[in-house]
């Protein structure tokens, strides 16, 4: 017990560390790109009095560590800044925006682990050439940049057969074609860690024991080896978590859906310093968090891990 | 995989490939999927801020135009109509405007419209606490306005502005209530309050923007075949990045208009039974390259006439633009008062004639790669820009220049540079050529771009400080007059002089492309090329 609260407080000390460096990165990041941010932010060429004012209400003309002190410390109160160019405090943009990232991101996640299961199940260790055809789809859609398979989710479901809606609406009708392209990025590495994973269990004593009791192959796959196979699966999900975030800039331009990943490259491309930060901080800080909550599931699921302090 | 991938411009060629798919499959599907009385609109950047003194982006002006009623109108042949002003009335000196309100005016909240929201409304464009990123620069010239009766305001310039009338013209001077500006900025910026055709209904940020009808309207403007209500019931703009999903939400139904139709795309559009295509040339500057005359080889005006002379734009234009585009002879737009048609033909292709201007200019040697030297020194322009202002196949036409110029032995450096790089290039005017283009239906755009007093750190674009009294002083006059006739003779010297000295290369006229399904009609556009909305009807709408 007492390793596992050493571990915890050490893991939640290292989460607010990441959080800190990414936050640090970001702030590095936009400052030390060439051209002065306030031009950049103002767009076309302004007027020096309106240079002066925006340069001194985003305190551009303090000295860099100060501003950073002040950035940090604004952090530590849960203060995100204010969006110049949007007129709005930070929390709210991510606030207005996040959930219709998560949505997208756990439909993807979802129907990604679901269809890489049934694939794994279907074909690890046996139905040869069926295993052959899921292994080169796997790899095409590991290959195939989400980019292309949006766009051409949209020309054959939304342009021509009007399926659903080119415009992604907040339905579920419109998180269809998002989700299954996002889905279509991961399914291939899903699949291929399941079945390695699958095929490894099934060779443990085990498998041999159930089979030997009389149970089905099916059964077998599904009550005994799944478990072990998806410990890998778990770690993996941790990992995910990045791909997804990343996924959703380019499938939520692609289907005009709302969401973190536009209000990103938006913000990017304008040099908002604030969103910028403020989604950086916000994804540094899901990523760990769900980091921690994947290794204390692997804890949970593998009782070998309680007593190591990993 | 996944995890490097965050660049959504990557999507620009695999989605432009299957443009053509989209359009050509016609939907099986019989009617649109939108309502009658309801239009959706569909363009691709999204406002940052809809306070129309704030925001200095096209998408703003597209919708506040629609929510805010200017105090006067302009149409596209350059003449002024009544709007929330009924009359107006200039000084002697052309420095003090006086508006007469019309009567019974009424804002969104119910409060009516007097002089005070007129002075209000430009005291908050200049104010440097609202930041404003394009309508202060509008009015530069104001100084002072005073509410002389409730419905009678005089506005005082520091000096003769006949751009005046035509920045007041435009969305971004639309009047605000005084008590909103005494509000906070966000309020202003997300839920904007005029006295327009339809009232802002809502924004759901990354997807759309909603205006509904405003009843009681009955004060259209002046050019307008009509006062009353508009007669959509309702307007959705809605924010659609990728250019080639916007096209396939218009075939597929589900917009009624998109803007921004790839001139690849404009034929199939064209044909399409289903259908339309609208176009309206953009007043204002072209898109053209502009030398600098002012430092490094560019100084040497043979060398700019060389360059001017080197590339067949008529060729160019025609086949980057699939002929949907015409080339430009002047920077001043067709669709521009004070443009001179004497420009027209005025400085054909002649590569012979830079071959000799290049010779007679020294640069007579060749180095391996078959570029003219000078003293072992390579002919080289550097011509830096942002991928973001080169759309519209903009830097396919860069490379076309690039071509041809490199044919009578001129190097061009086509250099991509991100936002912080550019600004600081046109701030110091470190570069050779820089292209862009500017929409306003006002020559006195050109004194943006030309007088000495207004070069980027003084918030004006004179990249190249240039310093030409001739040039200042037609500048100035043009606009200190009201008089058509002086205005235009001034401007078309103005043109005739930027030319000969080849300071200016004129490419295209801009064009708006927008594709509107057949059910839609009564848009027109106004002089600033933008879709009105107020005279538009859908289906067996009313």
């Amino acid at each position: 017990m007492n390793a596992t609260v050493r571990w915890l407080v050490r893991r939640l000390l290292l989460t607010v560390l990441v959080t800190a460096g990414a936050a640090t990165v970001a702030f590095a990041g936009m400052r030390l790109t060439p051209g002065d941010p306030v031009r950049t932010l103002l767009g076309s060429p302004p007027t020096p009095e309106l240079l002066r004012q925006v340069r001194h209400e985003l305190g551009y003309d303090r000295p860099l560590l100060e501003q950073y002190g002040l950035f940090m410390g604004r952090l530590l109160r849960g203060d995100l800044g204010h969006s110049y160019q949007l007129q709005q405090p930070v929390a709210r943009v991510i606030g207005d925006q996040l959930w219709a990232t998560l949505e997208l991101a756990a439909a993807g996640f979802l129907l990604a682990v679901t269809v890489a299961t049934v694939l794994a199940v279907a074909t690890a260790g046996r139905r040869p050439a069926l295993r052959r055809l899921a292994v080169a789809l796997e790899l095409l859609a590991i290959s195939t940049p989400s980019f292309w398979t949006g766009v051409l989710l949209l020309t054959f479901f939304a342009f021509r057969w009007q399926v659903f809606p080119v415009i992604s609406g907040s339905g579920p009708q419109g998180l269809v074609l998002p989700a299954v392209a996002l889905a279509l990025s991961l399914v291939g590495v899903f699949a291929q860690v399941l079945r390695e994973g699958l095929e490894r269990a099934l060779e443990e004593p085990f498998a041999l024991t159930s089979r030997a009791r009389g149970s089905g192959e099916t059964a077998v796959r599904i009550r005994h080896a799944l478990r072990h196979a998806l410990i890998p699966m778990i770690t993996l999900s941790g990992w995910c978590v990045g791909a997804l975030l990343s996924g959703a800039v380019v499938i939520e331009t692609i289907f005009s859906r709302q969401g973190l990943g536009r209000v990103m490259a938006t913000a990017i491309a304008g040099r908002d310093l604030p969103v910028v930060t403020g989604v950086v901080v916000v994804s540094a800080l899901a990523f760990s968090v769900i980091n921690l909550a994947v290794d204390g599931l692997y804890r949970v699921v593998d009782p070998r891990l309680r007593g190591a302090a990993l | 995989m996944g995890l490097g991938r965050p660049l959504p411009s990557l999507a620009l060629p695999a989605a432009s490939l299957i443009a053509a798919a989209a359009t050509a499959c016609a939907p099986g599907g019989a009617a649109a999927g939108t309502a009658d009385g309801h239009l959706v609109y569909a363009t691709g950047l999204e406002p940052d801020c809809l306070d129309p003194q704030v925001s200095g982006l096209e998408v703003t002006a597209l919708i506040d135009r629609s929510i805010f009623d200017s105090l006067v109108g302009m149409t596209p042949d350059g003449r002024f109509h009544p709007w929330l002003a009924e009359r107006w009335t200039v000084s002697e000196d052309g420095r003090t405007y006086t508006f007469h309100l019309r009567s019974g005016v009424r804002f969104h909240d119910g409060t009516p419209l007097d002089a005070a929201a007129v002075k209000a409304t430009l005291d908050h464009a200049v104010d440097p606490e609202t930041k404003s990123r394009y309508a202060a620069s509008l009015v530069r010239s104001y100084a002072s306005a005073e509410v002389v009766a409730p419905r009678v305001v005089k506005v005082r310039l520091r000096e003769p502005d006949a751009s005046f009338l035509q920045a007041l013209s435009t969305a971004h001077l639309g009047i605000q209530p005084t008590a909103r500006l005494r509000g906070n900025a966000e309020a202003l910026c997300g839920t904007p309050v005029g006295s327009g055709p339809f009232r802002f209904a809502g924004w759901t940020r990354g997807k759309q923007v909603v205006l509904t009808r405003n009843p009681g309207y009955s004060w259209g403007p002046g050019y307008a075949g009509h006062r009353g209500p508009a007669h959509l019931e309702r307007l959705s703009i809605g924010f659609v990045p990728e250019g080639s999903v916007r096209l396939g939400a218009l075939t597929a139904g589900q917009a009624d208009m998109v803007d921004g139709v790839p001139t690849t795309n404009a034929a199939s559009v064209r044909s399409s039974g289903r259908t339309r295509l609208l176009r309206a040339d953009m007043p204002g500057a072209v898109f053209g390259i502009f030398l600098n005359g002012t430092r490094g080889v560019l100084a040497d005006e043979r060398v700019r006439t060389a360059l001017m002379r080197a590339v067949d734009i008529d060729r160019l234009v025609e086949s980057v633009y699939s002929g949907e585009y015409s080339r430009a002879w002047s920077p001043l737009s067709p669709a521009t008062t004070g443009y001179s048609r004497a420009t027209e033909g005025s400085w054909p292709y002649d590569p012979a004639l830079s071959d000799r201007l290049l010779d007679q200019a020294g640069w007579t040697g060749r180095d391996s790669a078959g570029y003219r030297t000078k003293n072992g020194e390579r002919l080289a322009l550097r011509w830096p820009y942002m991928s973001k202002l080169m759309q519209d196949r903009r830097h396919v036409l860069a490379q076309g220049v690039q071509a041809h110029a490199k044919r009578v032995g001129i190097a061009v450096d086509l250099v991509n540079e991100d936002g912080g790089a550019m600004a600081r290039d046109v701030l110091q005017g470190t570069m050779d050529l820089y292209s862009t283009s500017l929409a306003r239906a006002e020559p006195d755009i050109l004194r943006y771009y030309f007088a000495r007093d207004r070069t980027p750190p003084k918030g004006g674009g004179n990249f190249f400080r240039l310093s030409d009294s001739r040039l200042d002083r037609l500048l100035r006059d043009a606009a200190a007059t009201t008089d058509p006739a002086v205005r235009a003779r001034h401007y078309a010297e103005v043109q005739d002089r930027l030319l000969r000295k080849a300071l200016v290369v004129p490419l295209y006229v801009p064009v708006r492309l927008v594709g509107a399904s057949t059910e839609v009609r009564g848009v027109r556009f106004d002089s600033h090329a933008y879709p009105l909305f107020y005279e538009a009807r859908k289906g067996g709408g009313k």
